[in-house]
């Protein structure tokens, strides 16, 4: 004889008898689920049939293997440059950050304007909409691509660099500046309305002072972000730099320890640059 | 003598006729009239949803009517332009049940948005306030007891002070009416009863006029001149709290027959009446104790 305390939950249902406990599946089988996983056994089956069926030439795998790692570790183990001094590189970087900087400045004053236009609880749904497309429109087309455009009228270099990361950067914040006006309670907005305050009051009393943190801590996201594309626009446009520098020294030097070097340079920036953005971050939040 | 000059003048506010649907289905409003002395405290009850507060928000235009019209100082509002309507607003607060004040600024600062209606737009944009706009706010912070509070930040407060930073608002409006909105319906009895206190004081010291949307009909009972009930979008009842039975209450409520039945065996009133009521089920119920309270 069994005590009760030995039969399973799906064995008490069915009495003395014991059937193997049917499936109980937490999502249904629906057709969308039955898609996706053939799209994904499909995916696989050819990713794996193209891997093995590849025609490396007269590459042999094992050797590029050896080769990569090798030519890795003299970037990363062996930094160094008979060309570029200290100072030099110093100086380089600076004009990287300042790239980045204007970009970003530029990009955060319009996109300050379009935010506001752009949010839903600030502006008619008609400007919101035509901003928002506009701004998707930018968006979707890629930073160098509006670099070498404006590079037709201002010369491949600097000048384009900077017009066409604004222009990403602007669509960028305007989304973001948006999203943080539309989180404000759209109660203050009317208190303030109801009092008499004009458009202009309200947004300067009330909207952007309460979106303020998060202004700022998307423009340090996109500065962080300006800087990279800085360095690749140095390298893919001209636009002088440390990306300059670093195309050179693996285009034409073939100086796997110069782009080591240059490779730290740009990481160091790149960490002091987060550093500070935190810091500015946590005093802005405690002390505004 | 002056009982016989204000009934000469024309009433402050009078609402007449007005009519507001959302959709075709079912006005919000439907054919509301009344009117409001100067200095008269008027409290708006009924069940939520009755269009209490689309009525508050007609008033000054915060939602525009589908018919009817608003005198406002013998003035229709809704013929007013932009800059007339800055100005017609600019004489009338508003109190909100979650107080809308902007959070990560100070006390003073949010009193002083109360002035942005009077100033120009840039000098209101800069938040540039003269002398005597900073010492009304203030000696109206005083009055409301934040003093200590001054250049907190509104997020530290408490829910009470908060409301009072809210009054505060209003109060720098200089306002001839102030419309509040479930002003205490998310406060606790003791803070409850110091904002229903600080407003009687307007009313009685100020003569400003006030229109209170109130879920609590204790409260109504104990400090309206006057109580508008609505029920549906319709204005089923305009008096005197002592005209207020426990008949009129229920039909205000639209309470069902079970509810009335217990009416004939009120229980011992509570000693405290203030926000005894939140539950409008038997909302008519309760009210017909406290009335009795109200009344000893």
């Amino acid at each position: 004889m069994r005590g009760p305390e030995t039969l399973s939950g799906s064995d008490r249902l069915t009495g003395d008898a014991i059937f193997p406990a049917p499936r109980l599946p937490v999502k249904p089988l629906t057709r969308e689920i039955i898609v996706i996983r053939l799209l994904l056994a499909v995916l696989a089956v050819t990713t794996v049939y193209a891997l093995t069926t590849i025609d490396y030439g007269s590459t042999d795998l094992g050797q590029a293997v050896a080769d990569t790692l090798l030519n890795l570790k003299i970037i990363f183990l062996h930094p160094g440059s008979p060309r570029l001094s200290f100072s030099t590189a110093l100086y380089e970087v600076v004009i990287t950050l300042g790239l980045a900087f204007l970009s970003t400045l530029f990009g955060a004053v319009i996109a300050l304007f379009l935010g506001l236009l752009g949010a839903q609880n600030l502006a008619p749904m008609l400007v919101t909409n035509v901003v928002k497309a506009f701004v998707a429109f930018i968006r979707a087309v890629p930073t160098i691509l509006w670099v070498l455009i404006f590079a037709v009228t201002a010369g491949l270099g600097a000048t384009a660099a900077v017009i066409g990361m604004t222009f990403h950067s602007i669509s960028y914040l305007t989304k973001a500046y948006a999203e943080s006006f539309e989180d404000l309670d759209r109660s203050v907005i009317e208190a303030l309305k109801a009092s008499g305050a004009n458009w202009g009051q309200i947004v300067f009393q009330a909207v952007i002072p309460s979106s303020s943190t998060f202004l700022l801590s998307w423009t340090f996201l996109r500065f962080e972000i300006n800087f990279a594309n800085a360095v690749a626009m140095g390298a893919a446009a001209g636009a002088s730099g440390v990306g300059f520098d670093l195309f050179m020294a693996s285009s034409y030097y073939f100086d796997l320890r110069e782009v080591g070097l240059i490779t730290y340079i740009i990481l160091a920036f790149a960490m002091a640059l987060e550093t500070v953005a935190t810091t500015m971050k946590s005093r802005i939040k405690d002390h505004v | 003598m002056t009982q016989v000059s204000q009934l000469l003048r024309p009433p402050l506010l009078e609402v007449s006729h007005v009519v507001k649907s959302y959709d075709r289905a079912k006005p919000a409003l439907n054919d509301v009239s009344f009117s409001v002395r100067t200095g008269e405290f008027v409290s708006v009850i009924g069940p939520s949803g009755a269009g209490k507060s689309t009525l508050l928000r007609c008033i000054n235009r915060m939602t525009e009517v589908t018919g009817g019209e608003v005198h406002f100082e013998g003035v229709s509002v809704g013929k007013l332009n932009r800059k007339e309507l800055k100005r017609l607003r600019s004489k009338i607060g508003m109190i909100f049940q979650h107080y809308a004040l902007v959070d990560r600024l100070t006390v003073i600062e949010n009193v002083l948005h109360g002035r942005l209606g009077s100033k120009s737009t840039l000098a209101g944009a800069l938040g540039r306030y003269s002398r005597d706009e900073k010492q009304q706010a203030m000696d109206v912070i005083a009055m409301l007891g934040l003093s200590e509070h001054v250049y907190q930040r509104c997020d530290r407060l408490s829910g009470g002070q908060k409301q009072r930073v809210g009054i505060g608002r209003a109060l720098v409006q200089d306002p001839k009416m102030i419309l509040c909105d479930e002003p205490i319906a998310s406060l606790d009895p003791n803070a409850s009863r110091i904002i229903m206190d600080h407003l009687k004081a307007f009313s009685r010291t100020m003569h400003i006029t006030l229109i209170v949307n109130l879920h609590q009909v204790d409260v109504a009972l104990k400090y309206s001149d006057r109580i508008l009930g609505v029920n549906n979008g319709r204005l089923v009842f305009n008096g005197g709290p002592d005209e207020l039975c426990p008949e009129r209450i229920a039909e205000i409520y639209g309470t069902d027959t079970a509810a009335r039945q217990e009416f004939p065996r009120p229980g011992r009133a509570p000693e405290d009446e203030l926000c005894q009521l939140t539950s409008s089920s038997n909302v008519a119920t309760r009210a017909y104790s406290s009335l009795q309270s109200w009344a000893r």
